[in-house]
């Protein structure tokens, strides 16, 4: 299984980063958003961390959006599901993979957005950064495993991006809250710490709760099913 | 059978909240602070725990679902969202009814309301995907997934609520709560006689759907033997023809 993930995720990474088009548009709309929100802001003003941070993992969910849908059109366009069915691996290779090749992508693409929170939205690295990096890791894990299982659900729909933000976000919230709230430790100055442990045990859990859902229902939503 | 199952939920439903209608406004005490408006806890807390128990029963039919690839446990899930969906929402203007007498506003991001707004967008999402015209069998698998999924957040839901501090009155704590004997009684009894009227909303949802694919199947069948047949000879209009 791990043999066949880790090719579909070259195969995708590969696909991603020498024809670029999608993952230009993923980056553009984040870029755009935190640009866009910094309009909002008077000469001099600087947005609160955890506004910051918001705007930050907002971008991330927009990206990831379009980055699983990208991942997934590919074997539409093409008409290649029914090859990646036929691997001898279990299928669950195929989510794993995309799943890899998603956070890498979207890990990627944060790389961007990080130096334009601070240029755009006025942000200082605090003491406590560390904390914001677990956050990224832990957020971009979720964002991996949850976008993986339902980027698939969205397959062959019109309107598939709509479709994926209607029913993702929602699901996304706790992780959302979670990671916002340690990307702002990472921003203030002096920040409260004493939560910090029980916002990292809450993205640990929805990890844990994707992952495992990811495992035992991808057969269900990636099927030779039109 | 399923008829005369709602019929008698529907019956004990209608005497056991007229019971809780007496109960309610005649034997339970009027709260000092809130007064009158806070007659509506005792709607609004069964709503709350009934509209749960029924994306529950919507999670264990879509497992059922997946499991056993029977049409109907999908059905049932649908009503069961649908259900759930009416008395989420229900709960959530009677919790803003409440919160504008008890806090000044009208929506506060207080978490426990936050995370129930957030199950009402999932369920919603999984409405949105069940209206999207594909074909059944993976309509029901895809809503399946997402019912599913959508459940599994619950759990966090409450964690955040009890996590995070909050400013929703706790009414059944460990320690007693913050509610009199009486007032405790009334919202027992109210959420006992919605039960049945949650009971009697999920089976009359699930029977309407099970008649609508019935008939569905029964027009497919009368449009495929309508072309397998000759057609009639019809009449000549006019003359030229």
């Amino acid at each position: 299984m791990l043999t066949a993930a880790i090719a579909i995720c070259k195969k995708d990474l590969l696909m991603v980063f020498t024809h670029g088009a999608g993952l230009a548009q993923a980056l553009l709309l984040g870029l755009l958003l935190v640009f866009l929100f910094s309009l909002s802001l008077n000469a001099g003003d600087r947005l609160s961390p955890q506004a910051a941070a918001a705007m930050f993992w907002l971008a991330s969910a927009f990206c990831q959006v379009l980055v699983f849908n990208m991942l997934y059109a590919a074997e539409e366009a093409e008409k290649a599901r029914l090859g990646l069915l036929m691997l001898p691996a279990p299928v669950q290779s195929v989510w794993l993979g995309k799943a890899a090749a998603g956070m890498v992508i979207l890990a990627a693409a944060q790389c961007v957005f990080i130096p334009a929170v601070f240029v755009f939205l006025g942000q200082k690295m605090g003491e406590f950064w560390t904390l914001s990096l677990a956050g990224i890791l832990i957020g971009d894990l979720g964002m991996a495993a949850s976008g993986s299982l339902l980027g698939a659900l969205s397959v062959g729909q019109s309107g598939r991006e709509s479709l994926l933000s209607i029913v993702l976000f929602p699901l996304l919230t706790p992780l959302l809250l979670s990671v916002v709230k340690l990307a702002s430790f990472g921003l203030e100055a002096d920040p409260m710490l004493e939560n910090a442990l029980r916002w990292i045990g809450l993205a640990v859990a929805f990890d844990s709760i994707f992952l495992g859902a990811g495992l035992v229902l991808f057969p269900f939503v990636y099927n030779g099913e039109d | 059978m399923l008829h005369s199952k709602i019929a008698i939920s529907a019956l004990l439903g209608g005497l056991s909240l007229a019971i809780c209608q007496w109960l309610v406004f005649a034997w339970a005490p009027e709260e000092k602070v809130m007064g009158l408006v806070q007659k509506i806890f005792y709607m609004h807390l069964p709503l709350a725990w009934w509209g749960l128990v029924s994306f529950a029963t919507a999670c264990a039919a879509s497992l059922l679902c997946l499991i056993r690839h029977d049409r109907k446990y999908d059905l049932f899930s649908a009503s069961a969202v649908e259900t759930g969906m009416l008395f989420c929402t229900l709960t959530l203007v009677t919790g803003s009814i409440w919160g504008r007498h008890s806090w000044g506003v009208w929506w506060t991001w207080d978490p426990r309301l936050t995370t129930a707004l957030i199950l009402w967008f999932i369920y919603a999402g999984c409405m949105a995907l069940r209206s999207i015209p594909m074909p059944e069998h993976r309509k029901a698998s895809l809503c399946s997934v997402v019912t599913i999924v959508g459940f599994l957040d619950v759990p966090l839901v409450f964690l955040s609520a009890r996590l995070w501090r909050s400013i929703h009155p706790s009414v059944f704590a460990a320690n007693g709560g913050g509610l009199d004997m009486q007032m405790a009684v009334t919202a027992i009894a109210c959420v006992a006689a919605f039960f049945f009227i949650w009971l009697s909303l999920l089976l009359i949802r699930y029977r309407q759907l099970l008649l609508s694919a019935r008939l569905d199947s029964i027009i497919f069948e009368q449009l495929f033997k309508a072309e397998q047949e000759p057609a009639p000879k019809t009449k000549k209009l006019y003359a030229s023809e």
